[in-house]
């Protein structure tokens, strides 16, 4: 719903990343997505696909990596990767969870030449 | 062909925006909430209920933002508190750059900024504005599986509003499995029964925000 403005920002980073390193044109957008996050990879793949248009990132595509939702119980100190954000430990119940990762949304790298 | 390494959050303009929108807030000492909710569970009744209680004692603002229109800040200032109206036309959330739009016109102090997202549970989570913290609100009517769909919002809240609750003899609504979602979300959730209706459970609400009213003047005086 909202990854018009998010893709803009995206496209807007990437740019910036070219100028910063002398790239004329990115090829490739290495992006981290948490599955703890509101952002969808279809609707950003989307708007992509129109925002590049025109800059540096006109033929670039996006490698998406969905980063899972991991957890750490200080209960009984086990870790666990969660399909669902549901913050109990599946082991002992507790709740005292630590979120490890899950909620990353970033540029990891970008290629181009 | 070269790889470059970039490591940098997608919103990082927007981040970087909250942040100086904090410090900007810190500056006037004051507590900012950032109230997010589904259009109609009662965001702008539970502002009222918090201005008629507080409004004598503590100086307040509100910010509202909205799509189109001002209907509720027209109804907020005849409360007697100053409101500052942000349109953002078609953006389904508030961003920290619209939330800076208020900033050149706040004029004084405010004990209290009471900042009245967009209606939607999905967008206003991922954006944070530069509040203190964010209070999310769920009406009974809408269901106690709301926090179970709507995870993230949930997670990121410290405080959770569970309104109409007048309404439960009528409803299928099970209050005991609706804080238990908001638990299995958010363990450490502060969570209040109100009634906008009725006045429930205001006193509880108002009791909280005082002890953090004292302890962000604490916090930015020292």
């Amino acid at each position: 719903m909202h990854e018009y403005g998010v893709t803009k920002s995206l496209v807007e980073l990437c740019n910036k990343e070219a100028d910063k390193n002398d790239i004329k044109k990115v090829v490739k957008v290495y992006l981290k997505v948490g599955k703890f996050t509101g952002f969808s990879p279809d609707s950003i793949q989307f708007y992509f696909e129109h925002l590049k248009v025109d800059t540096k990132c006109s033929t670039a595509e996006i490698v998406f990596e969905e980063i899972p939702i991991k957890i750490k119980c200080n209960g009984c100190s086990k870790q666990h990767v969660i399909d669902e954000p549901i913050l109990l430990c599946p082991n002992c119940g507790s709740d005292e969870i630590e979120l490890l990762s899950g909620r990353e949304f970033y540029v990891a790298s970008i290629e181009g030449e | 062909m070269r790889r470059i390494k970039v490591l940098k959050p997608v919103l990082v303009s927007n981040q970087q925006r909250a942040k100086e929108n904090r410090q900007a807030f810190d500056r006037l000492n004051s507590l900012v909430i950032n109230i997010i909710a589904s259009p109609g569970a009662g965001k702008t009744s539970l502002i009222k209920g918090i201005i008629e209680k507080l409004k004598n004692k503590y100086r307040i603002l509100v910010i509202e933002g909205d799509i189109r229109g001002q209907i509720d800040s027209e109804m907020i200032s005849k409360l007697g508190v100053d409101v500052i109206q942000i349109n953002t036309v078609t953006e389904c959330h508030l961003d920290a750059f619209m939330a800076a739009q208020a900033l050149p016109k706040i004029k004084k102090k405010y004990d209290l900024i009471l900042v009245e997202n967009v209606g939607n549970l999905v967008c206003p989570a991922e954006f944070e504005i530069g509040e203190d913290y964010k209070l999310a609100m769920l009406s009974c009517p809408e269901g106690d599986d709301k926090p179970m769909k709507y995870p993230l919002l949930f997670h990121l809240a410290k405080v959770v509003v569970i309104n109409k609750c007048d309404l439960l003899p009528y409803l299928d609504f099970n209050i005991v499995e609706a804080k238990k979602a908001v638990r299995k979300e958010n363990p450490r959730a502060i969570i209040f029964e109100v009634s906008s209706k009725t006045g429930a459970g205001f006193e509880e609400i108002c009791r909280h925000l005082e002890k953090e009213l004292n302890a962000k003047k604490k916090k930015t005086a020292g």
